[in-house]
């Protein structure tokens, strides 16, 4: 019983200690909300051209389901997307700024796919989650009669994205959002290994997502939220 | 034959079995398989036939240096440069072999040059890198040769994306396929060779401008 409690309490604590640290900046042109009109939609996109990190497709199908969450702002989703504008979206092609954006739409049947889809603005993501710091081990064992694992170990991820929305009809930025989340993750193990994860990734993409919520909806949003 | 001999011969058979499992356990074999989407584009008015050689249509690149890895490229290439051609050019055709007598105003024969890959143990880096570096051959009418365009194509995949090496080089081949796309769709028009042959061919036109400038 009494160990039970000690395990109990243990959890507990590791629980709690677990936690998340989320820092979100955001720069706005102008305090309006920014408009979407009836069968207008968003899409997001991950900047994949780094060489050593690419934002995950993941985190972006995540910002894209919290934009989403009560259906009142239209995405259209990234993979779908990037093959509609194939090749001009490729990590060789995709433009990194308005200019180079603006010299794409002149080519008519580039802005006659937008204006197919009903694209009014694009949201880039860039950025990545990594693993900062690691400490301690956990060490295995098995034998004929029986197997367990002892140690602690932990870790601890940090992510840092950056949300730049261009409004495409106006072809101008329309605000930013960065976001930083840091978490310390643990792994306990007396005979079974207790893994007490710190959701960073998570985290950021809620940070991030209902922030950018309030650009379209303003605050009512994320206060609901 | 004794009771003695049989087992022996068991033995023997058994270790082959597992020593082969053991090394194909270690080896990474990767038959890339996907699909491309059209591409948009401005299409040329010209008439191509693409020659499709053996060695291009069934490539396999494999390294035994390190852990053994094979990553075969033919077929899906075949896909690839079938699709390129019938969305930049108004008409094209696919064919095994050089023709010799051809209608076509251009003719394409791609093959590849060299393949390289690089896994997180070798460099480091937590992503998974293909390189492939193409030679599209271009041809008139006359088989005469008008340029040799060097294409190259990289795709990556971060490890933490995917679960095993197979998956992680099947992407990566992927992104790199995708972006030998990107390469020949944006830089045709734009080789100095093929500029200046388009400038001189009649039907040529002001329509391949678009999407060559971009």
């Amino acid at each position: 019983m009494k160990s039970l409690a000690i395990t109990a309490a243990l959890i507990l604590f590791f629980t709690i200690s677990a936690c998340t640290t989320t820092t979100v900046d955001e720069y706005r042109e102008n305090s309006t909300s920014l408009v979407l009109a009836s069968g207008e939609r968003v899409v997001v996109l991950g900047r994949r051209h780094y060489a050593d990190y690419e934002t995950e497709p993941d985190f972006i199908d995540c910002i894209g389901d919290k934009l989403n969450a009560d259906k009142e702002i239209s995405v259209l989703p990234e993979r779908e997307f990037v093959d509609l504008l194939y090749p001009w979206f490729e990590p060789r092609t995709a433009p990194l700024g308005l200019k180079r954006l603006a010299k794409m739409l002149d080519e008519p049947i580039i802005a006659q796919r937008f204006k197919e889809q009903g694209l009014h603005y694009m949201i880039w993501i860039d950025g990545s989650t990594e693993t900062t710091d690691r400490g301690g081990s956990v060490s295995c064992a098995i034998g004929p009669g029986g197997g367990g694992c002892f140690g602690f170990t932990t870790w601890e991820k940090t992510s840092t994205y950056e949300a730049i929305i261009w409004d495409l009809q106006k072809l101008s930025e329309s605000g930013r959002v960065k976001v930083e989340a840091r978490g310390s993750s643990y792994m306990i193990a007396v005979i079974l290994p207790i893994p007490i994860v710190a959701q960073v990734q998570n985290q950021a993409c809620d940070g991030i997502g209902l922030q950018l919520r309030t650009f379209f909806i303003g605050h009512r949003s994320s206060e609901e939220s | 034959m004794n009771l003695c001999h049989l087992m022996r011969l068991n033995f023997v058979r058994a270790s082959l079995v597992l020593t082969g499992l053991a090394l194909s356990a270690c080896a990474t074999h990767v038959d890339v398989k996907g699909n491309f989407p059209p591409a948009l584009t401005h299409q040329l008015p010209l008439n191509t036939v693409v020659v499709f050689n053996p060695d291009f249509a069934s490539h396999r690149f494999e390294s035994t240096e390190g852990p053994e890895v094979s990553i075969s490229v033919g077929q899906i290439q075949v896909e690839l440069f079938t699709g390129l051609a019938a969305s930049l050019f108004e008409q094209s055709s696919s064919t095994r072999t050089m023709p010799s007598d051809t209608e076509a105003d251009l003719i394409l024969i791609p093959s590849v040059e060299d393949v390289q890959i690089s896994m997180p143990n070798e460099s480091q880096l937590k992503v998974f890198e293909v390189w492939i570096k193409y030679n599209l051959q271009v041809f008139n009418s006359h088989s005469e040769p008008i340029a040799d365009w060097i294409m190259t194509a990289y795709g990556k995949t971060p490890t933490r994306f995917l679960k095993s090496d197979t998956e992680a080089l099947h992407q990566a081949s992927m992104v790199a396929l995708r972006d030998a796309g990107a390469h020949f769709i944006t830089g045709f028009a734009r080789v100095p060779e093929i500029q200046q042959w388009l400038r001189n061919h009649r039907p040529i036109v002001t329509a391949s401008k678009g999407s060559a400038d971009l």
